[in-house]
């Protein structure tokens, strides 16, 4: 009978830890869907009343009281222009950073740098945003460009913002090879540069590719910079020089003082379905490749 | 019993605090106008609790048709469609005019324009006057970058209905998150435009003269300077005009000497005492 009692007790406490470690667990999945389900529901307004003009017409004019246009176009592919352009500056720095991390560094000089890294990447966007447009942008009239927040300048501080997620993701990467690879490569003959380029770097290539493709992700979601500096002009860009409006931008900017459940308000709950898209892609991708290679 | 009766009290207690909070949403124009009144009512008033919020004059309107605000501030009439909502819904908000707001328009100091018309302005903001030279032989071959403010922000409502009238605002003028940002930016930069409240003008850019009229406290207050308008605080008076209360005290307060002098000091012109 005793017995019997303290086992109820026991599994009475076996099940409630497994609930409340179960619930929360799957609280990351719950959130998720919650949210998900969310964004959609508010963003489908926007497609039934607004429809193929989303992406047909660059003209967004969500506030116009006589005719208001809600092409998304221009501000997509302002997104897309400073997140390649971005992942143009920053995916060969991040590697070089890495590979001199992994290949040419001493043990002190290492240590130096990944605190740098680590010290940068713990710097609020919106400093970095902050110092672009009050020490780098003003620099722009003097090569007589006279928009000085621009996709360029959007694009550097950007790169700056995410240089030591990138570096430090693929030095993970390389330093997840064998030793083993590298030292016998060098073993049998190669230099430094060739170990680390042509036999590490290959091994290695899920781990980089997965550092592209986050890094990528964390781009194109970015805010605060591209909203101090990208120029918020919805405007399909012909130049470096131009100033465009980001999605991110566009719904910071506008979601504060938008009718709540207007046509607006659902466009730009539209406008971070398509983030979330993005993002789920690339996050799916990134599984992919990691998945596929693991055999290496 | 006793108890209860504690109770009931302390809920009672609750209930007439909460209500005492008294909550201003609305235009950021006016913002710092009531910023300004609230500080010197509070030290009138001690036990008053206001909560302020700046978020632009149809934002003010919906708070006081949800009930999340009992004043809302705006920096421009009532829209049609708001007009309808209220009488769909049996409501009547009243205005009070605390003041008034000219629109300057401003550039770099080193530009060497002094006037604009409105059809010249008109010109820029919709894209068909791209080059200062256009505007005078005199000026430099340059483009004219041109600033506007956030689209749901009340100085851009005005400027679109008074200047654009009805056409749309070219898709390569610039937004800015603040004022005081827009200020920065033509400062720096020499073929810039903009437009902003008389208010937040200062002596590091240049205001220019509207048809010839410099925008001024009294070419404001005719509103003989085009771009002058009304600055409006919106009661709920549903149920009856509020006679007492907070809402009562901040309005009196705000249409009183001092109350206008702080107009002036947020850079606007008092509307009354002048």
């Amino acid at each position: 009978m005793d017995g019997e009692k303290k086992l109820t007790a026991r599994t009475l406490k076996y099940h409630l830890n497994t609930t409340l470690i179960n619930t929360i667990a799957f609280s990351g999945i719950i959130i998720l869907v919650i949210l998900t389900s969310f964004i959609i529901n508010e963003s489908i307004p926007a497609l039934t009343n607004v429809g193929a003009e989303l992406f047909t017409s660059v003209y967004w004019y969500p506030t116009n009281s006589f005719d208001p246009e809600f092409g998304i176009l221009a501000m997509l592919v302002g997104s897309l222009y400073i997140t390649g352009l971005t992942a143009l500056f920053v995916l060969p720095l991040g590697y070089i950073i890495a590979f001199f991390l992994f290949e040419y560094a001493s043990a002190s000089e290492v240590r130096v740098i990944k605190s740098a890294i680590d010290l940068l990447s713990g710097v609020p966007s919106v400093i970095i945003g902050a110092f672009m447009l009050v020490y780098v942008a003003p620099l722009s009239f003097k090569l007589n460009i006279y928009t000085p927040e621009n996709i360029l300048i959007a694009s550097l501080g950007l790169t700056i913002l995410s240089l030591p997620y990138t570096a430090s993701l693929m030095q993970e990467a390389m330093q997840s090879v064998d030793r083993s690879l590298k030292e016998g490569a060098l073993a049998l003959g190669s230099t430094r540069l060739t170990a680390g380029f042509k036999v590490v770097s290959r091994a290695a290539i899920s781990g980089i590719l997965n550092a592209v493709i986050l890094t990528v992700n964390r781009i194109i979601g970015e805010t605060m910079v591209v909203l101090m500096v990208s120029g918020g002009a919805a405007i399909i860009p012909r130049s470096l020089f131009d100033p465009v409006k980001p999605l991110t931008a566009t719904i910071a900017s506008e979601m504060g003082e938008v009718a709540t459940g207007s046509v607006h308000y659902s466009v730009l709950f539209f406008c971070g379905l398509i983030l979330l898209v993005f993002s789920f892609l690339l996050t799916i991708s990134a599984r992919l490749i990691i998945s596929k290679n693991k055999h290496v | 019993m006793r108890k209860v009766l504690l109770v009931l009290l302390m809920i009672a207690v609750a209930l007439i605090g909460f209500a005492g909070t008294m909550a201003i949403k609305g235009s950021n124009t006016v913002f710092p106008v009531s910023q300004l009144w609230i500080e010197e009512l509070k030290e009138m008033y001690p036990d008053i609790e206001i909560t302020l919020e700046g978020a632009g004059s149809t934002t003010g309107f919906t708070a006081l048709f949800n009930g999340t605000a009992d004043i809302a501030n705006t920096s421009r009439w009532i829209k049609d469609k708001e007009l309808d909502r209220m009488n769909e819904e049996g409501k009547f908000f009243i205005p009070f005019v605390v003041g008034y707001d000219g629109i300057a328009i401003v550039v770099n100091k080193d530009n060497q324009l002094d006037n604009i018309t409105v059809e010249q302005l008109k010109g820029i903001y919709t894209g068909k006057i791209t080059r200062w030279s256009q505007l005078n032989p005199n000026l430099p071959n340059q483009p004219i970058i041109f600033y506007t403010r956030n689209t749901a922000s009340g100085t851009y409502e005005t400027f679109e209905g008074k200047i654009l009238n009805g056409e749309r605002m070219d898709p390569r003028a610039r937004m800015v998150e603040s004022t005081q940002l827009e200020i920065d930016s033509i400062a720096q930069n020499p073929y810039a435009i903009a437009y902003t409240g008389y208010g937040y003008v200062n002596d590091k850019v240049k205001v220019l003269t509207l048809e010839g009229i410099m925008p001024s406290i009294e070419t404001i207050l005719t509103s003989e300077y085009y771009l002058s308008r009304p600055l409006f605080m919106w009661v709920d008076a549903t149920e009856g005009f509020p006679e007492t209360g907070d809402v009562k005290r901040y309005i009196t307060f705000g249409l009183s000497k001092r109350g206008q002098e702080l107009v002036d000091q947020a850079g606007y012109v008092g509307a009354y005492g002048k």
